[in-house]
């Protein structure tokens, strides 16, 4: 199954759910905002939010800027 | 006397603002924040990179301020709006800098997409605050879409040029009836001086305070000519001539 993964492509073998890439990762959930298909998915929904093929997901958190 | 800058009905207690890019580290931008007093800081929003271990940079942001995601990367409207969305989503709160640069080499702004995303923001409860090429009619339509604030640049972002755009600020200062904030390529405190001189309500800088040598030092000495060009702003400083006028009285007991 291919997903795009803050615009990088990545074949899963298996299914995921959004909670699980983000720990995968070792994002700390807290600090980051999820879109998934272009619409903000909040963090209580991470744990519902399985990955289909094709999906779109961004991890955006802040960084500097002025 | 009570001089309080007032943006969206809340007092901001310091008119340097300062953007939070390019510090070496998040300690030292700390410390810039911390000893200029800034009440205002930036931030901006980015993929996360797992490669990249660095810590939270909000944890590093004195509690106090108020923290302002900027929408820079964004093209056009709808992605501003998007990147505003998601810093509300964040816990960012409501104040959005609205950056709107589609080109690289000079990265101005583009005015009209930023008013289409003010409109759509501010109705959404956004405390708006456009960054803008200094034009009245737009910051006049800036000011019907609902923005807080004018954000004119002095001049291209990073230029350290200082006010370039004088003359058509002052005019801005004198026609829009909401706090101007002179924001982009201040180099210098003297700089940031004079666009408070010219009756700006704030200055926001950046990459002046967090590339030089003392990023700390520089954001005192910015925070310092911040206050000093209010306070001559408020003092009405005498214009200048072009004759000379003397200053001592030239009463003639030499001949």
């Amino acid at each position: 199954m291919r997903v795009r993964i803050n615009g990088e492509d990545l074949l899963l073998v298996c299914q995921i759910t959004v909670a699980a890439l983000i720990a995968q990762r070792k994002i700390r959930p807290e600090t980051v905002v999820v879109e998934h298909n272009g619409a903000i998915l909040a963090r209580d929904k991470w744990e519902a939010a399985v990955l289909k093929e094709n999906d779109t997901v961004e991890i955006i958190s802040f960084m500097g800027g002025g | 006397m009570e001089d309080q800058l007032i943006i969206a009905g809340q007092a901001i207690e310091s008119r340097f603002f300062l953007g939070t890019g390019k510090f070496a580290s998040y300690p030292l931008m700390r410390e810039a924040i911390v000893v200029s007093r800034a009440h205002i800081v930036t931030v901006a929003l980015r993929r996360v990179d797992t490669q990249d271990r660095r810590d939270n940079i909000l944890e590093y942001i004195p509690k106090e301020c108020i923290i302002m995601a900027n929408t820079s990367g964004a093209r056009n409207a709808d992605e501003a709006i998007r990147i505003a969305r998601i810093a509300r989503a964040a816990g960012c709160g409501n104040w959005i800098k609205i950056e709107v640069i589609p080109d690289n080499k000079y990265l101005l702004p583009d005015n009209a997409q930023t008013i289409r995303a003010t409109e759509v923001l501010a109705k959404e409860g956004f405390i708006v605050m456009p960054y803008v090429n200094p034009d009245l009619a737009d910051a006049r339509r800036l000011s019907d879409a609902g923005a807080a604030t004018i954000m004119p640049l002095g001049a291209p972002i990073g230029t350290n040029k200082g006010v370039c755009m004088r003359e058509l600020i002052k005019i801005l200062v004198q026609e829009i009836n909401l706090p101007i904030v002179v924001d982009a390529g201040l180099g210098r405190p003297s700089h940031a001086a004079e666009a408070m001189e010219l009756g700006a309500s704030a200055v926001l800088v950046n990459t002046a305070v967090a590339t030089a040598q003392d990023p700390a030092l520089t954001a005192q000495a910015f925070s310092l000519a911040v206050r000093a060009g209010r306070i001559a702003y408020r003092a009405g400083v005498a214009a200048p001539k072009d004759n000379a006028e003397p200053s001592s009285p030239l009463t003639g007991f030499l001949r």
